[in-house]
């Protein structure tokens, strides 16, 4: 396991932490990214929803969790998915050195939503990304394939996950690394975590 | 009266006994506008989801601080302030007074009309 990040204990000395935002649609699974892979409790801000959204809570305000990959501090961010709250994807994206638009895999008729956060984001920042299609253990959902098609990007910027998952999760933080230039999957990290090595749903796809 | 029509009242009840204020919404705590009066042309919609935003995040603070539940936060800017109360664990009532108000007065005022606006809602 992965020791705590005291960021108080870390202060100047040791790598600084690396920022990320998850980015994506109402309902994505980006609160539930930030659950499932931080190691400190995380802050949340889901308040109650008044509109149909298929489910009771949404995110107002952020999710903020950290966590420690292989000595390298990570702070992650996740954002709300509604247009109206597209000031605090501007506020939380200020300095971020990685970003993860999530999309439902089973919910296509948001991925024109998810262009334009995309498109919202990266046209005030220049920050490396990927896309990360969530739900990938539930029926009828599109490949991660399907959708670097349909956003036109390259195959190897696509993945798919379980967003509940933290072993999912967890490649997919991995893959962002990579992009970004942070992070080598080492040997060490895999053997050491045996729960990376069972087969997730969703990764025999690629 | 609708929900809507009892939540207008109370805001304008409100505005009519602090006459300075420039403005007050009703908002929902997932940031949608449900009753608004804004004096110098603000979109209410963007307005009730940054007085969500601000209310949410004055939550979190006020629970990890073991302040207990939130019941106002504000923001103070050179022109004026923004004092945002709770309504419930539903709404956000927001309001927005000139520099250099009578801030008892206000919140003696606005502190009841969240409370009507609770349980309105
Ligand atoms: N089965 C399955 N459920 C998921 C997955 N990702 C998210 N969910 C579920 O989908 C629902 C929505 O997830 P959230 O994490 O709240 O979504 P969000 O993107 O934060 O949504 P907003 O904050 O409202 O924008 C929750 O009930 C999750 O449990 C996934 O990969 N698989
Ligand atoms: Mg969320």
């Amino acid at each position: 396991m992965n020791p705590l990040y005291d960021p108080i204990a870390s202060f100047g000395t040791g790598p600084k932490p690396l920022k990320l935002v998850v980015a994506g649609p109402v309902g994505a699974g980006k609160t539930s990214f930030v659950r499932s892979l931080s190691e400190t409790e995380v802050v949340g801000t889901d308040e109650l929803a008044t509109e149909d959204i298929g489910k009771t809570f949404t995110t107002v305000a952020m999710d903020f969790g950290t966590l420690v990959l292989d000595g390298q501090p990570i702070f992650l961010f996740g954002t709300p998915g509604q247009d109206r709250f597209d000031f605090m994807w501007e506020v939380l994206c200020e300095g971020a050195l990685g970003l993860v638009l999530l999309v439902a895999g089973d919910k296509p008729s948001e991925f024109s939503q998810a262009r334009r956060i995309l498109e919202f984001i990266t046209s005030r920042i220049s920050v490396p990304f990927i896309v990360g299609v969530t739900r990938q253990d539930l029926p009828k959902v599109w490949s991660s394939e399907d959708v670097a098609e349909y956003f036109g990007l390259p195959t190897a910027q696509v993945v798919s996950l379980n967003a509940t998952r933290s072993t999912s999760s967890i490649f997919t933080l991995i893959h962002l690394l990579e992009l970004v230039g942070a992070y080598q999957l080492s040997e060490s990290f895999v053997s050491s975590d045996a729960g990376l090595a069972e087969p997730q749903n969703g990764f025999g796809q690629q | 009266m609708s929900k809507q029509e009892t939540l207008y009242q109370a805001i304008n009840q409100l505005r009519a006994s602090i006459p300075e204020l420039r403005g007050a919404i009703v908002a929902s705590s997932d940031g949608l506008a449900i009753a608004h009066s804004l004096s110098n042309g603000e979109d209410p919609n963007r307005v009730a989801a940054m007085a969500a935003t601000a209310l949410g995040l004055g939550k979190r603070i006020s629970e990890s601080l073991n302040a207990g539940s939130l019941t106002e936060t504000s923001v103070s800017g050179t022109n004026a302030q923004i004092y945002l109360y709770a309504a419930g664990q539903k709404g956000v009532l927001a309001i927005v007074a000139p520099a250099g108000a009578n801030i008892g007065l206000i919140h003696m005022e606005a502190r009841e009309t969240a409370k009507a606006v609770a349980s309105i809602l």
